[in-house]
């Protein structure tokens, strides 16, 4: 581990000053931008995924459950050897992991963390809409949100008209009835049902009740393909919202075949079959994953990890500056540690989060500051992180 | 009125005559828990089904993987023909039948209806192919048949009950000083003893308290000591299915301290402390939210949830005085307050009110046809798969806090394509006399609502009979109660 702090300001400094060099962005507005972002459910472990190089401290912890062949990103970060969509990603210049980083959730509650990794609040349960749905409000973008599972997640609330895809076997009723129960919800003021129901005669249209493959269906690796399809016409969602379960390993973690590596493998695959259907509008798109929480430095017993708190985010897309892995290292000694036991965050996920947004709606980072995160202390990460 | 018997129920069949004084009526089926309705052969303790799990677990992780290591395909083979060997597709179906004919067939439906509230509220989430095998019979033994008795006994054979133990990682909840901590074998084997927190965590946040107890990260840990050991007991050969005991040689020894109170070492204070959780006030605020919040509306009031606290404290948490009280303050708010159903209650009402419930879940009759070893037909599978079609499967919860109670989350483009679809099904469960009975739609409605005559008029705007049932289930009088 060469990494130390003193290198990362240092490193921030320059990117700052040559920051100023850059040409000022062409007008973006004409281009339609997309924003895709994976919720990886309880807890993604950050260094499971992105272990760091040569550190005693972390392979002494962890001895059972160590990635081996991993692939080497730079003198101090290395790529779990199975996320083989996100390295080609990388490869292309494309591919970004901000480490050490975390919402600012402490406690482990995955129920908790859950709740405000997807309302970008401080308070469990206080906020009844998602940090995604407040900017996309703020951006005027109603109808343009695609969530790609069954209810619709608390990230995207906070805009009325989102849609959503989780395939299914069967034929949708004509149209005569459609158009009678969406006249009888308008009498009775069922706001949301005829919402609802607005979509479903749209999808009648377009026939996409299935999509392909049998019981693959609904399998995130096909829903990327379809919710692709979508996002890269002109008149399609600019927000797309998938979930991979699985990440709460206190048991069986394992190392390279472990349980934990099928949860990334399937990230992995949203990311690569994205990449690869989006054809052109991948050029005009910011992938990016949010966990609740890392996991503890230290295997325990049952070779597996208990809730922590610092973990990674993976990026992708041709929104991004550079492949890089933008970091704050803060060590793993145990002083180091966060209550000496987790990798500790120096990045607030949430900056990483509203810069993006900033990027892709084309808002001012303050406002998106203000109005989505209450004016709280977030760091404008968009010329080191994106292209602006 | 007749909105009650939906609120608390799943409605009244076409030709069912309405209960005269119906508070009366609900409250009387939640004072005791007769016999299941369903009369199938096949009906198992979770301690039997253990065996079958076991089978699974072992063969397809041991045995399997390494004879086919080199196969793929040879090993998907033999991966669905354990499958067959064990039942695994073929118990989900019969425990939902079991747990939907005590919806549609009995005489307590009320007692169902918050049979399925308790076990969403005491989750065994989608782990360790828990819902193939263990949590249908989880729900029956460790939940419905300790609905006549207090909520503290509730929580407390819950929290001990195999699956439960299993599915929040209680096993590997180890004393890191505890004797077996200690011994040489781990620090050869790199197997340090650690504490494991995640079942005392959702003890407190989920099953008790809820995070308004305040509890702190050092309560959490220091209840996390006080389960250890509560685990499958060991053998040489396997860990796992025996019988959860108390393994005082993983218990980390010393005194612990949570939330103020110092509780000894040892086996007896997992049961002091679960007392002192389900005698907080936060725990009897949290469970009559909850239970507002399932019958009656998102956003039950003080006023609402304050009988069913009363009955708590004079009942000491006796879960029929609590059922009570819930279903007076759900009748007293029946006209006020209309809550949006969840999938599964949804599904069961449409069978219900349809009359179809002869030919829903499916009879035993073809149920008990089943034999270990032979592929399990598609009609058998199909209530199984349903319910996960449906995004409600009371086996298959993502996380350990099961599935919400907010209108909000099932309000969603797919979630409302399902029930189009799932009503038209519903009217395919019916006999062809019933298909083609004109008069069929005017009896269900004339039965279940106040005002038959507007909802008469837009039903008959449909065309045909199939088009009449996946309307009047869709209209906002059924999918709300």
């Amino acid at each position: 581990m060469k990494i130390s702090r003193r290198d990362f300001l240092k490193g921030t400094a320059t990117s700052l000053f040559l920051a100023g060099f850059n040409l000022p962005a062409l007008a973006t507005s004409s281009r339609k931008k997309n924003l895709v972002v994976i919720m990886l459910r309880g807890g993604m472990d950050g260094l499971c995924a992105v272990p760091v190089i040569g550190d005693k401290n972390f392979e002494k912890r962890r001895k059972s459950i160590l990635i081996e062949d991993t692939i080497k990103l730079n003198s101090d970060f290395a790529l779990h050897p199975r996320l083989i969509g996100f390295n080609k990603c990388w490869n292309e210049n494309t591919g970004t992991i901000v480490h050490a980083t975390s919402i600012p959730y402490k406690q482990r509650s995955h129920f908790e963390g859950q709740n405000l990794m997807e309302s970008g609040g401080k308070v469990p349960y206080q906020e009844k809409t998602g940090w995604v749905g407040r900017a996309m409000k703020l951006a005027n973008l109603q109808g343009d949100g695609l969530a790609l599972s069954l209810p619709m997640p608390l990230l995207l609330r906070g805009i009325p008209k989102n849609n959503n895809y989780f395939p299914t076997w069967g034929r949708l009723p004509r149209k005569d009835t459609l158009d009678l129960l969406k006249s009888v919800y308008a009498d009775s003021s069922e706001d949301e049902l005829l919402q609802m129901m607005n979509f479903i005669k749209k999808r009648k249209d377009e026939q996409m009740m299935g999509g392909t493959g049998g019981g693959d269906r609904q399998k995130n690796k096909n829903l990327a393909r379809q919710a692709a399809k979508y996002l890269r016409k002109s008149d399609g969602p600019r927000v797309a919202v998938f979930e991979v379960n699985g990440f709460d390993t206190h048991a069986a973690q394992g190392g390279v075949d472990g349980t934990h590596t099928e949860c990334l493998v399937e990230m992995d695959e949203i990311i690569n079959n994205l990449r690869d259907n989006l054809q052109e509008a991948y050029k005009d798109t910011i992938i990016l994953t949010v966990t609740e929480f890392g996991r503890t430095i230290k295997q325990n017993g049952g070779n597996g990890t208990e809730h922590g708190y610092g973990t990674a985010i993976f990026m992708a897309g041709g929104l991004l500056k550079k492949s890089q892995v933008h970091t704050d290292w803060p060590g793993l000694k145990r002083k180091e540690m966060y209550e000496g036991r987790d990798l500790n965050a120096t990045i607030d996920a949430r900056s990483v989060y509203a810069s993006a947004m900033s990027t892709v709606f084309d808002l001012d980072f303050k406002r998106i500051q203000k109005d989505v995160f209450w004016g709280e202390e977030l760091q404008n990460l968009s010329d080191k992180l994106f292209k602006t | 009125m007749k909105n009650f018997f939906r609120k608390v129920a799943f409605g009244l069949k076409p030709e069912e005559k309405a209960p005269s004084d119906p508070l009366t009526w609900a409250q009387k089926q939640v004072e005791t828990i007769p016999e299941l309705n369903w009369k199938g052969k096949h009906i198992y303790s979770e301690k039997e089904m253990r065996k079958y799990w076991i089978t699974q677990r072992v063969e397809e992780d041991r045995t399997l993987r390494k004879k086919y290591k080199n196969d793929p395909q040879g090993l998907r083979r033999a991966e669905k023909q354990l499958e067959n060997d064990t039942g695994a597709k073929y118990w989900p179906t019969n425990e939902i039948c079991m747990r939907h004919a005590e919806g549609i067939r009995s005489d307590n439906p009320v007692l169902a209806k918050l049979w399925y509230f308790w076990t969403n509220h005491f989750t065994i989430s989608d782990t360790q192919r828990l819902p193939e095998f263990s949590t249908g019979a989880y729900h029956r033994e460790f939940i419905r048949a300790n609905m006549d008795k207090t909520f503290e006994t509730m929580v407390q054979e819950a929290t001990v009950a195999w699956p439960m133990i299993m599915h929040l990682d209680n096993k590997d909840n180890i004393g890191p000083k505890s004797e077996s901590g200690r011994q040489e074998w781990r620090r050869r084997e790199k197997k340090p003893a650690t504490l494991n927190e995640n079942h005392a965590r959702e003890l407190m946040e989920l099953h008790t308290i809820s995070p308004d107890g305040g509890y702190t990260q050092e309560d959490v840990q220091e209840l996390a000591k006080i389960m250890t050991g509560w685990r499958p007991k060991w053998t040489k050969k396997s860990d796992q299915g025996t019988d959860i005991r108390f393994m005082s040689d993983r218990h980390e020894p010393g005194k612990k301290n949570v939330l103020g109170k110092t509780y000894k070492n040892g086996r007896k204070s997992l049961k002091i402390v679960i007392k002192d959780l389900v005698n907080h006030p936060s725990c009897r605020e949290f469970i009559a939210t909850k239970l507002c919040r399932y019958l009656i509306t998102d956003h039950p009031t003080k006023e609402m949830i304050a009988p069913i606290i009363k009955a708590w404290e004079q009942s000491d948490g006796h879960l029929p005085e609590v059922h009570k009280a819930a279903i007076k303050v759900a009748f007293e708010y029946n006209d006020k307050y209309k809550k949006f159903q969840n999938p599964e209650n949804w599904w069961l009402q449409t069978i219900n009110m349809s009359g179809a419930s002869y030919a829903y879940p499916v009879p035993e009759k073809k149920m008990d046809k089943f034999q270990l070893g032979i592929l399990v037909s598609e009609n058998l599978r199909e209530p199984n798969w349903r319910l996960e079609n449906i995004g409600y499967h009371p086996y298959k919860a993502k996380q350990p806090n099961g599935y919400s109670d907010i209108s909000t989350d099932w309000l969603s483009t797919e979630l409302i394509i399902r029930r189009l679809m799932y009503a038209k099904e519903a009217f395919h469960q019916y006999k062809i006399k019933d298909q083609i009975d004109d008069t069929i739609h005017e009896k269900i409605i004339r039965t279940n609502f106040d005002n038959p005559d507007k909802i008469l008029k837009i039903v008959a705007k449909a065309k045909s009979n199939e088009e009449k049932h996946m309307i009047l289930f869709n209209l906002p009088e059924v999918l709300r109660a």
